[in-house]
């Protein structure tokens, strides 16, 4: 099994901007420091139409409210990093805004994970025996002998597909056929609930059993500690 | 005199109906849609059945208002089944609940 640098096409060069855009960066710093109810809030304004942010204050009483910590607070001021950070992506207009919190999602797991372990890389591919297990780059890997780690990013629950799962799953097999072991997962900005019933539905032939999800609920587990 | 757990769900409940009714269009996430109307709905119940009596959070009522409000100023479909994902968490998390 061997690691390798995705040869960039044409929507790559493209991606590859938006990947380095500072609003994504800045987003996914904040998301990797938040609550899950902070990331339930950026779920909700980056999805959402109101730009309004007493608006989305309201929605969240546990992080604007009266049993809010007080203004000043560091959880209240990244709470309200956070909700602009979100309102500036969902400024972007429809088709950026998707790419923008693809993006985020991505950036969001490689921070978490650098917590966890190393190293932690983007867009590569994977070989087995020289051959590349699939036709899309993973989006993000932990390349670490003996405790590889291969994971696709959604926003949301939506994104778990057939193929997602197959390419998944092939190379979750490709590394045991060589006597390796390779951790596959999907990383999936949206409530638990919703992914495992897509997951149910989209797995066809595929062992569940050898893919790890990781839901908003519990995205500090690639961290390697419990939720908060 | 402050609203019930109860009467929060069953707006909560509401408001979901109203993104379903947005999302049908969506014939090819018919299975989708389904299954999250049965999650979900089956989540809101149990918490209106364990709490339902109990007076709503402080600010609960106005996050409530602010997500009835939210979903029906949705109007494309897609970003309707979206919702239908949030909205419950984000009601869950006003009354205290997890997800």
């Amino acid at each position: 099994m061997q690691f390798m640098e995705a040869r960039p096409d044409g929507r790559a060069v493209v991606y590859a901007h938006i990947q380095a855009d500072p609003l994504v960066l800045r987003a996914a710093d904040l998301l990797a420091a938040g609550t899950t109810t902070q990331r339930l809030l950026a779920r909700a304004v980056m999805n959402g139409e109101s730009a309004d942010p007493v608006h989305w204050r309201a929605m969240f009483p546990t992080l604007f409210g009266a049993g809010a910590p007080a203004v000043g607070d560091p959880v209240r001021e990244r709470s309200e990093a956070i909700l602009a950070a979100s309102l500036e992506v969902a400024d972007r207009g429809e088709q950026t805004r998707s790419q923008f919190r693809g993006a985020i999602v991505e950036a969001l797991t490689e921070r978490l994970l650098a917590q966890r372990t190393a190293p932690v890389r983007r867009e590569r591919r994977i070989l087995f025996d020289g051959k590349p297990a699939e036709i899309h780059p993973y989006d993000v890997t932990v390349e670490r002998d003996g405790a590889g780690e291969a994971w696709d990013c959604k926003w949301g629950a939506r994104g778990i597909k057939a193929d997602v799962l197959h390419q998944l799953d092939d190379a979750r097999r490709g590394a045991t056929d060589e006597g390796g072991k390779l951790l596959v997962g999907l990383v999936v900005f949206d409530a638990r609930r919703s992914c495992e019933v897509r997951l149910v539905r989209e797995k066809g032939p595929v062992a569940l059993e050898g893919l790890k999800l990781i839901a908003l609920e519990g995205l500090d587990r690639l961290a390697g500690r419990k939720p908060s | 005199m402050s609203t019930t757990v109860a009467a929060l769900i069953d707006r909560a409940r509401a408001a979901f109906e109203a993104l379903a009714t947005t999302a049908e269009p969506v014939s090819d996430e018919f299975q989708y849609l389904a299954d999250l109307e049965t999650v979900w709905g089956a989540r809101l119940k149990a918490v209106s059945d364990a709490r339902g009596t109990e007076p709503a959070p402080i600010g609960a009522e106005a996050a409530l208002e602010a997500l009835e409000a939210e979903a029906a100023a949705i109007t494309d479909p897609h970003r309707a089944i979206d919702w239908m994902s949030t909205l419950p968490q984000v009601a869950l998390a006003a009354l205290g609940e997890a997800a």
